[in-house]
């Protein structure tokens, strides 16, 4: 077993370590150097690609087929998609393995899994017209530099929407590269464009000019987390910078005339410059070392926290030593994890001197267990993660109290990182990313290379649900099973069902987009979500099943959905049967169409015979007619659908009345010059009293049936509103009236007129002396109310209204209570 | 441990909070300046929970109303946040988009930020129009929005006529969802208990889509943590109770006596907010806030605006109050901050009593504020409570629910026509007339609405087929037949008033305003269906003593509705008794052991289906004052919206006239 440190290099004051994860990787008769090689992230599959570039030698037919390569990182082929449309200008990777193909057309081909087939999407009018020059990829989106140096964003792949940034300046884009929008602080992505001797930097809003000079730059890269820039001059020297281009950090001379084939970060604190077969890798402080042992061409897959190296036989991990390791495994180290390992190591030799280091370390035993486990993680040697398992363990087992925690998910996680390791999975992934990833996506990851039964044991061992696991399984065994369709809907059914959570529409979806419209169908008759089922079934024509799935699903918006695809696909007649017999499509056909198409109502209510909806709709088209015919039209014919029938006569009779009244406010118009329409009865009425027209009042009154009651109020009122105070004395002198006296009183008085109000009192016969009495009062006549209690003979009221009188009033109410006492 | 604060349970200023920090995450995501442009009605609903300041600070220079088409092109950034039920909605938005395109020189980023879903509708309407590719769409997944801590709505102002005179669902759909999100975050109701057809659709909706969660979450890989375990039962949450608004149509038709309801019937509450004029209050006593931006027109001069909630120093403890007891109230208030006042003008006063004084201050200004404010409604409400035709009406009223005999009223009814007060005044009584006693005779019917049509207007035609869509204003023959299209055979179509008003005791003769003892002083002596159907769950014992004062019998026991089954056939619609429980028993007696409440305070949700009003909710923190005393239980209320009987029987009447 080699030691631990004998893939360390130190840069500076740090080490760096090369990993050797897999070997033997390509067939040594791929010329990798004709080739442009990009990596998911998190060390995820490759893809290869032939530069059109490079010239190479004719080798038959087969191989001079363009084709993309995805290879895992030990080398196995997961797909060749087979290329003839369209140059290729870019491939690359989302975080979630989501393969993306740019031609010079600005077409953009997204290959959703490894295995799925691709959807396009277009880049726009300009990508076509001045080609795509280049793109640069992030997690979730990429920037698209085209020829005529404008610069298109793609900010998400489930809904892509290219977005144009703001322009960049005129002249050749010597290097560019974007920044996350996650570590910009716009939270929008930005790109850096080297031209000319400076740098610019371009967001959605505006282009900037950064000011420098040292260029043109070769090279530009942006660190994995954003924070920092590296440049690489014309004059062979890097540059590090902050990516606020604030502050300049370090500066290294690569002495090297021919500029370097690649620049990548190596996580966030070296850089690496690829040579044909050699790199650079420059620390802080433009500390540096080079490796020039590779045999082949190199090619650099930067990740979040290293950096792959892959080269025709090899397969490399590069990256900073991390801290725990460093600490546990650096020659001299005293460190107590350090101490720790070695007292295991002599705990196998059976030494005493075991006891001796653990007795040294004490007091920091807990530390040493912890860096020992953190450590663990780091190793890619299995042998190394049992070694400081087993340090840890033994450390942990002199500790009085320790929370195991930490050692129990270590150990978890590492049997999971191992078991993805193995050459032929190929997902050489760090803890680092492991964590970054989640164990989720992993196990995606892991589905994407149909290895389900790895998934499945990952998951279980996890504890994390499973159910994705069979639907991809199920989702690629319709793809790819050619058994007949009873059968497989069978093997598929027995596998998934009592599975909680399984989607069965996703399956159905690609068994329907395999063209096997049979067996998607049944399918989805297993699926538990009924809104899930519908657009589905819509796409297989079963447009009624699909109604009613939606219905039952509740989902408004989707029995909407049905019913607007309906209606285009069927002829009316048979639209209108189909939502007949189904109470909540009809309630929101019509609900709908009430705003926007009611000539369909129309038909509707006509073919379902509802009449008085129908005449109502007629009615309310009077309503939002502009002028008297017309709307007089419309209320023919909203009467005429309803006089057919017995059980409508009082409809019609208004509908008649209300054209009858039109034509009276039309005549009134014109003979008074006063607006009529609009109005009411009542207010017609009114409005007539008031304009002094009794005539014409009555004549309404009697047309319209108006009862007296209700015409003797709409009088009151109006005569008072207008203090036609003649009028009402002469009211009140008529002998009878059809809502008594009463309110002829409160509502004079309301206007406050006591006098006028007075006279009616004596006509409230009905009333009790009290009231009447009040009411005298609010008329301040105390001697009538007087009068009142006398012509009663109640003395106690007399009583009561001397308190309340003054004046003369006073002397009325004396007199009248002596009239009482004489009287008696 | 003491019980903490019930309030804390269901924490209505997360659901703020959240919404907030959602809405401006959105509004983050679109750079540099943007022009809004709101759904009018989502103004007010936004503004409950972000201030328009904090949307400058997001980057929001104008607001516009998408009704108003004025959409300009002063910013590159255009963010429309709009409700996306509505086809209608979604299509004028796709033509605003293309006129700003057309007319604009520059090249517009558009987004559309659908509440609370993006739907399919909107995406196909988009479509057509060719903008679907034009625009950013988000969702903004808000759902219900607290108007207090006890109190959830999901203002949607058209829910009731949705249900009731269009049958459509949507909102039922959209409720299901809200309690959904509800259920994810405090467990599943235990128990669901309702009444009425809506009701019904309503819990089954629940428990469908609890089935389905467990395969939506799974397919959803960013919430792969629910799939682990699924939902248990709550802990903190002991039962839903959904009321259909259709089970009982006469408390939203009857005139409230309560001080808020009162604000309501006569200013009309809207989003916790009044409009009143200048001449009631004076003018607002800071410089009016600019709202909502250039969207505000400038006649608001004449207006103010009065925020209701528990802000407020003394709104609160007079909100939910009998208004015949506002104006006592009012006095005593007066009189205290006057002796107040008096204590520091008169006695020498030490350094530390007056330091005491100052340091109050500012709150004593603000409870003089206050005082103004209320003093300033309850004199405009009086002028209305004291008119003769208030009274009229009024008296109309309470025979009607007292259960005298409808007929003795109709001549009061129609002078009240003659009379020509509102309409929606006329339309309530008659429709509480309809509502009582299953209908109106069809003679009588047919001569009110003869009157009415004459009165106000023949295009009330359409009021009045609209009103017997919804099923408030039936002649008597057909309403037994009636069929609710939607409501099947579940359930009885109609209630026989007569019985429920005896076993559940609805009408108080000897009401207690001041000090009420029973729901009752909401009404003034009529104790709403909707909260004596909560009583028959919550509060068995009182309820039960309430009815068989004489007898002996003991109080029923056992949970739900057990107890008042009989009354409930008398009540139209359908029973809803479920009980849910947990997939795997280990898991939701873990969760329970987790939150360790034993004996920490347990909430029932009431939720209306349809709308509530401010009667009710105040009858509801009666009774959940008294559960709160007796067994640390409290109501926390959930709506669709608020509603009045004004905002009812105006869901049917048209609006427009016949104009040259």
């Amino acid at each position: 077993m080699s030691k631990a440190t004998a893939d360390w290099t130190r840069v500076g004051d740090r080490f760096y370590r090369r990993t050797q994860l897999y070997d033997s990787i390509f067939d040594p008769d791929l010329e990798l150097e004709n080739y442009i090689v990009t990596g998911a992230p998190y060390s995820g599959a490759v893809a290869l690609y032939r530069d059109e570039s490079k010239i190479y030698s004719f080798r038959g037919s087969q191989t001079a087929k363009s084709s993309i390569d995805l290879y895992s990182c030990a080398g196995k082929l997961i797909r060749r998609i087979t290329w003839d449309k369209g140059r290729i200008v870019a491939v690359g990777w989302s975080e979630e393995e989501r393969l993306l193909v740019v031609t010079n057309d600005g077409t953009v081909r997204s290959y959703a899994d490894l295995q799925s087939d691709f959807s396009p999407f277009s880049l726009g009018h300009d990508a076509e017209e001045y080609g795509v020059r280049g793109c640069k990829f992030w997690s979730t989106g990429f920037v698209a530099l085209l020829g005529n140096n404008k610069l298109v964003a793609v900010t998400r792949y489930d809904e892509p929407r290219p977005q144009a940034l703001a322009s960049a300046p005129v002249g050749e884009v010597i290097s560019w590269t974007v920044i996350p929008p996650e570590y910009t602080s716009s939270r929008s992505v930005e790109v850096l464009l080297a031209v000319d001797g400076t740098v610019h930097v371009v967001d959605a809003a505006e282009c900037e000019d950064r000011g420098l000079q040292a260029g043109p730059f070769r090279h530009i890269s942006v660190s994995p987390n954003g924070k920092f820039i590296s440049l690489y001059t014309d004059d062979g020297k890097v540059w590090v910078i902050s990516s606020d281009f604030q502050d300049r950090l370090s500066e290294y001379e690569s002495k090297v005339k021919t500029p370097p084939k690649d620049l990548q970060w190596c996580g966030n604190n070296a850089i690496v410059l690829a040579w044909e077969d050699e790199i650079h890798l420059v620390g802080p402080n433009g500390a540096a070392s080079k490796f020039d042992d590779y045999n082949s061409f190199v090619h650099l897959l930067p990740d979040i926290d290293g950096i792959r190296i892959l080269t025709n036989t090899v397969c490399e991990f590069l990256q900073k030593v991390p801290d725990s390791t460093e600490e546990v495994y650096r020659v001299g180290s005293t460190s107590p994890g350090s101490v720790l390992l070695d007292a295991v190591e002599q705990l196998d030799k059976k030494s005493p001197k075991a006891d001796d280091n653990i007795q040294m370390i004490r007091s920091n035993l807990d530390e040493a267990v912890d860096v020992c486990v953190r450590a663990a993680g780091q190793e890619y040697s299995v042998h190394r993660q049992k070694q400081l398992l087993k340090a840890a363990s033994f450390g942990k087992s002199v500790l009085d109290l320790y929370n195991s925690d930490d050692f129990v998910d270590m150990t978890e996680v590492l049997r999971v990182l191992n078991a993805v390791r193995f050459y032929e999975i190929g997902l050489p992934i760090s803890y680092e990313q492991y964590i970054r990833l989640t164990p989720e996506r992993l196990v995606q990851r892991l589905v994407n290379r149909q290895e389900y039964l790895l998934a499945l044991k990952v998951s279980e061992f996890l504890h994390l649900p499973v159910d994705r696991i069979y639907v991809n399984w199920a989702r690629q065994k319709v793809r790819s099973s050619s058994t007949d369709e009873d059968s497989l809907c069978e093997e598929i059914v027995r596998k998934l069902n009592g599975k909680r959570g399984v989607s069965f529409e996703e399956v159905a979806h690609a068994a329907y987009d395999e063209g096997r419209g049979k067996l998607a169908t049944e399918l989805l008759e297993h699926e538990p979500r009924a809104g899930k089922q519908v657009p589905l079934l819509l796409s297989v024509g079963e447009e009624s099943v699909a109604l009613d799935k939606a219905i039952e699903s509740g989902d408004t918006d989707l029995v909407f959905y049905v019913l607007l695809n309906l209606k285009k696909k069927m002829p009316l007649s048979s639209f209108f049967r189909t939502i007949n017999s189904r109470p909540v499509a009809t309630s929101i056909v019509e609900s709908s169409a009430i705003d926007q198409d009611q000539e369909l109502l129309k038909d509707f209510y006509y073919q379902d015979d509802r009449r008085v909806d129908g005449s109502n709709l007629l009615l309310s088209e009077a309503l939002a007619a502009g002028d008297i015919n017309a709307a007089a039209d419309k209320m023919k014919m909203a009467a005429k659908l309803l006089r057919d029938s017995k059980d409508y006569t009082a409809q019609v009779v208004a509908l008649e009345d209300a054209q009858k009244l039109l034509r009276f406010q039309e005549a009134f118009e014109k003979d008074l010059n006063e607006p009529f329409v609009g109005l009411s009865v009542n207010e017609t009425l009114s409005k007539l009293i008031k304009t002094g027209n009794m005539k014409r009042s009555q004549k309404v009154q009697t047309e319209f049936k108006v009862s007296d009651k209700t015409f003797s109020w709409i009088r009151l009122r109006a005569l008072v509103s207008r203090r036609y105070w003649i009028e009402l004395e002469e009211l009140s002198k008529g002998k009878k009236s059809a809502i008594g006296w009463e309110p002829y009183f409160n509502e004079i008085l309301g206007a406050g007129n006591t006098k006028l109000a007075s006279l009616f009192i004596p006509k409230c016969t009905h009333l009790a002396m009290a009231e009447r009495i009040e009411m005298w009062l609010k008329c301040g006549l105390a001697n009538k109310a007087g009068e009142e209690a006398l012509k009663a003979k109640d003395r106690n009221a007399l009583e009561e209204l001397r308190t309340k009188a003054t004046g003369s009033a006073q002397l009325d109410i004396d007199r009248m209570i002596a009239q009482l006492q004489k009287g008696r | 441990m003491a019980a903490h604060p019930a309030a804390k349970v269901i924490n209505t200023q997360e659901i703020t909070d959240k919404a907030r920090r959602d809405l401006l995450q959105l509004l983050e995501a679109v750079r540099g300046k943007k022009n809004l442009v709101l759904e009018r009605s989502l103004a007010g609903t936004i503004g409950l929970f972000v201030k328009f300041s904090t949307l400058q600070e997001y980057g929001v220079d104008k607001v516009f109303f998408l009704e108003n088409h004025n959409v300009d092109s002063s910013q590159r950034n255009v963010i429309f946040l709009l409700r996306g039920d509505n086809a209608k909605t979604v299509r004028t938005v796709a033509e605003q988009i293309k006129l700003v395109r057309s007319e604009s020189k520059i090249d517009h980023e558009f987004s559309i930020i659908w509440i609370p879903r993006r739907t399919r509708v909107s995406d196909m309407v988009l479509e057509e129009h060719g903008v679907l590719g034009e625009a950013t769409i988000s969702e903004l997944a808000l759902y219900f929005v607290p108007l207090e801590q006890d109190l959830m709505s999901l203002e949607l102002e058209s829910s009731f006529s949705d249900l009731y005179l269009r049958k459509e669902p949507t909102s039922v759909f959209a409720s299901a969802t809200a309690l959904m999100r509800l259920q994810k975050q405090y467990g599943l109701f235990p128990r669901i208990l309702g009444k009425g057809d809506n009701a019904k659709r309503l819990a089954d909706l629940l428990q469908r889509m609890r089935s389905e969660e467990d395969v939506n979450a799974s397919s959803d890989p960013s919430k792969t943590y629910l799939t682990s375990f699924g939902l248990t039962p709550s802990s903190v949450v002991e039962n839903l109770i959904i009321i259909d608004r259709e089970v009982d149509f006469p408390t939203v038709l009857a005139t409230q006596l309560t001080y808020q309801g009162l604000i309501d019937e006569n200013f009309g509450i809207s989003n916790n907010q009044i409009e009143v004029d200048t001449s009631v209050l004076g003018g607002a006593p800071a410089p009016p806030q600019q709202q909502t931006g250039t969207a505000q027109p400038p006649t608001a001069a004449t207006k103010r605006k009065v925020p209701l909630d528990s802000s407020d120093k003394l709104y609160p403890s007079l909100r939910d109050a009998n208004f015949a007891t506002i104006g006592p109230t009012l006095n005593q208030t007066a009189r205290r901050l006057q002796s107040d006042q008096q204590n520091i003008k008169q006695q020498d006063q030490s350094i530390a009593d007056l330091r005491s004084f100052v340091s109050k201050l500012p709150s004593y200004q603000a409870e003089q504020a206050s005082l103004k404010i209320h003093t300033g409604l309850a004199e405009e409400i009086l002028k209305v409570t004291r008119s003769e035709v208030f009274s009229a009406m009024l008296e109309v009223q309470q025979n009607l629910l007292a259960g005298s005999d409808p007929s003795t009223v109709h001549e009061n009814i129609e002078e009240l026509i003659a009379r020509d007060v509102p309409l929606k005044t006329v339309l309530r009584l008659l429709c509480l007339e309809s509502c009582l006693s299953n209908g109106i005779r069809s003679r009588d019917l047919e001569s009110f609405k003869r009157q009415i049509l004459q009165a106000y207007g023949f295009q009330h035609i359409l009021t009045l087929a609209d009103l017997e869509k919804l099923g408030l204003l039936v002649p008597r023959e057909s309403h037994r037949g009636y069929l609710n299209p939607i409501a099947g055979a579940a359930g009885q179509t109609a209630t026989d008033w007569n019985a429920v008003r005896k076993s559940l005791t609805l009408w108080i003769d000897d009401v207690q305003e001041t000090d009420p003892n029973d729901t009752a002083y909401v009404f003034s002596g009529y104790a709403p269906l909707s909260v004596r159907l909560v009583q028959c769950i919550l509060q068995k014992s009182y309820l039960f003593g309430l009815v068989n004062t004489r007898q002996g019998n003991t109080p029923p026991t056992g949970g739900g509705w057990k107890g008042f089954e009989d009354t409930l056939t008398r009540i139209r619609g359908a029973t809803v008794d479920v009980t849910q429980k947990g997939h795997d028993a280990d898991a939701s007696h873990a969760r329970k052991t987790l939150r360790g409440s034993k004996e920490g305070p347990k909430v029932s949700v009431v939720f209306f289906l349809g709308g509530v009003t401010y009667a009710e909710i105040a009858a509801l923190r009666f009774v959940s004052g008294q559960l709160e005393k007796s067994s640390w239980r409290r109501i926390v209320i959930g709506t669709t919206h608020v509603i009045s009987g004004d905002r009812a029987v105006g869901a049917a009447v048209e609006k427009r006239k016949f104009v040259e």
